[in-house]
């Protein structure tokens, strides 16, 4: 409990702009969510996360987001230098863009924002099958939808049976599932590769 | 081999799933097989909640044998290398098992084997990072 206690004062303190708390945060970099103490069933199961949003972002103010949820909830978000920021690959707060879609998971303040500890911009995690595969891009069945999926030089990473993260593609076959996590383009039905898990 | 959901915990790999009002890929993603699943709640998703759930997850093809839990059954979830415990309900059928069979996911050498849970964004990055799409974890009723 005092480790979330210290996390929520830290958060707290990086909203309100305590230059020390900032500059404290930069020197050790963003905190991962998993490293994240939480206390023992800090929601109850099943029920609605206090403290995690979804949405899409409606607009950007300095260093708060507006985001509208998918179920229509409005929610504020405060990205501080210690947040946590992922668009296809780990990156700064300035990737936010409005239109994005999001997860965010951080700590409520007392007026009803949400500072957070880490921001998934646009992220997927699909269960598809391989339609075609392509120099660049590979087309996917996502339960009947069809998706075109961009291969990223540099980014894009296949995990074959397990083993650990490769560049080398050729091992995807059409016709065999696949588990892809990547960003969604706003608006489209193409998203780019991160990592593609496969059975080779 | 004993079936899994114990009141001992037993370990699985774990993804994570989209439901309920979605932006994006996830927007035709509805209620799941329970009709309440939401990504911004605790919810999990489990193979054997019905017998058409477990006509199409076929945990027994990888040699596991759950127990069958339905919609609202409580279980207890922990990242294989973490300390936090949440705790979840199925509010849908899955994961599609049978595709995974053998798949390994280990951290700091700590491993465990085949696809027996998905849950929520709200409930994975809870205990795990999203951007991970697989951990391994223990799981307890």
């Amino acid at each position: 409990m005092s480790d979330i206690l210290g996390r929520r004062r830290f958060l707290s303190s990086a909203v309100l702009g305590t230059t020390a708390t900032v500059v404290a945060a930069t020197t050790i970099g963003a905190v991962a969510p998993d490293a994240i103490a939480d206390p023992k069933l800090d929601v109850e199961a099943g029920a609605p996360d206090p403290n995690f949003v979804e949405g899409r972002i409606t607009g950007i103010v300095g260093g708060l987001l507006m985001v509208t949820g998918s179920d229509r909830t409005i929610n504020q978000i405060h990205l501080t230098k210690a947040t946590s920021v992922w668009k296809l690959r780990p990156t700064t707060s300035d990737a936010a863009k409005v239109g994005d879609g999001l997860y965010a998971r951080g700590v409520r303040m007392p007026d009803g924002t949400l500072a957070a500890d880490a921001i998934w911009l646009n992220i997927v995690n699909l269960q598809v099958h391989i339609t075609s595969i392509g120099r660049s891009a590979m087309h996917l069945d996502h339960h009947g939808d069809r998706i075109v999926g961009h291969v990223v030089a540099g980014t894009t990473a296949a995990v074959y049976n397990s083993t650990p993260a490769v560049s080398d593609l050729s091992l995807l076959q059409v016709g065999k599932h696949a588990q892809i996590i990547g960003a969604w383009r706003p608006d489209t039905n193409e998203v780019d590769i991160a990592t593609v898990y496969a059975a080779a | 081999m004993a079936p899994p959901d114990p009141r001992a915990p037993t370990t699985a790999e774990c993804s994570w799933f989209c439901c309920g009002a979605a932006w994006g890929p996830c927007g035709s993603a509805g209620g799941g097989a329970c009709g309440n699943c939401r990504s911004a709640s605790r919810h999990c998703a489990w193979p054997n909640t019905s017998d058409n759930c477990f006509a199409i997850t076929r945990p027994d093809k990888c040699g596991d044998t759950l127990l069958r839990r339905t919609c609202g059954h409580t279980f207890y979830v922990k990242n294989l290398c973490g300390a936090t415990e949440i705790g979840v309900t199925i509010a849908d059928c899955g994961p599609q098992t049978d595709l995974w069979c053998g798949e390994r996911s280990c951290c700091s050498g700590n491993c465990a084997t085949n696809r027996l849970l998905d849950l929520t964004p709200s409930a994975y990055s809870a205990i795990g990072n999203l951007s991970s799409g697989i951990m391994p974890v223990t799981i307890r009723s």
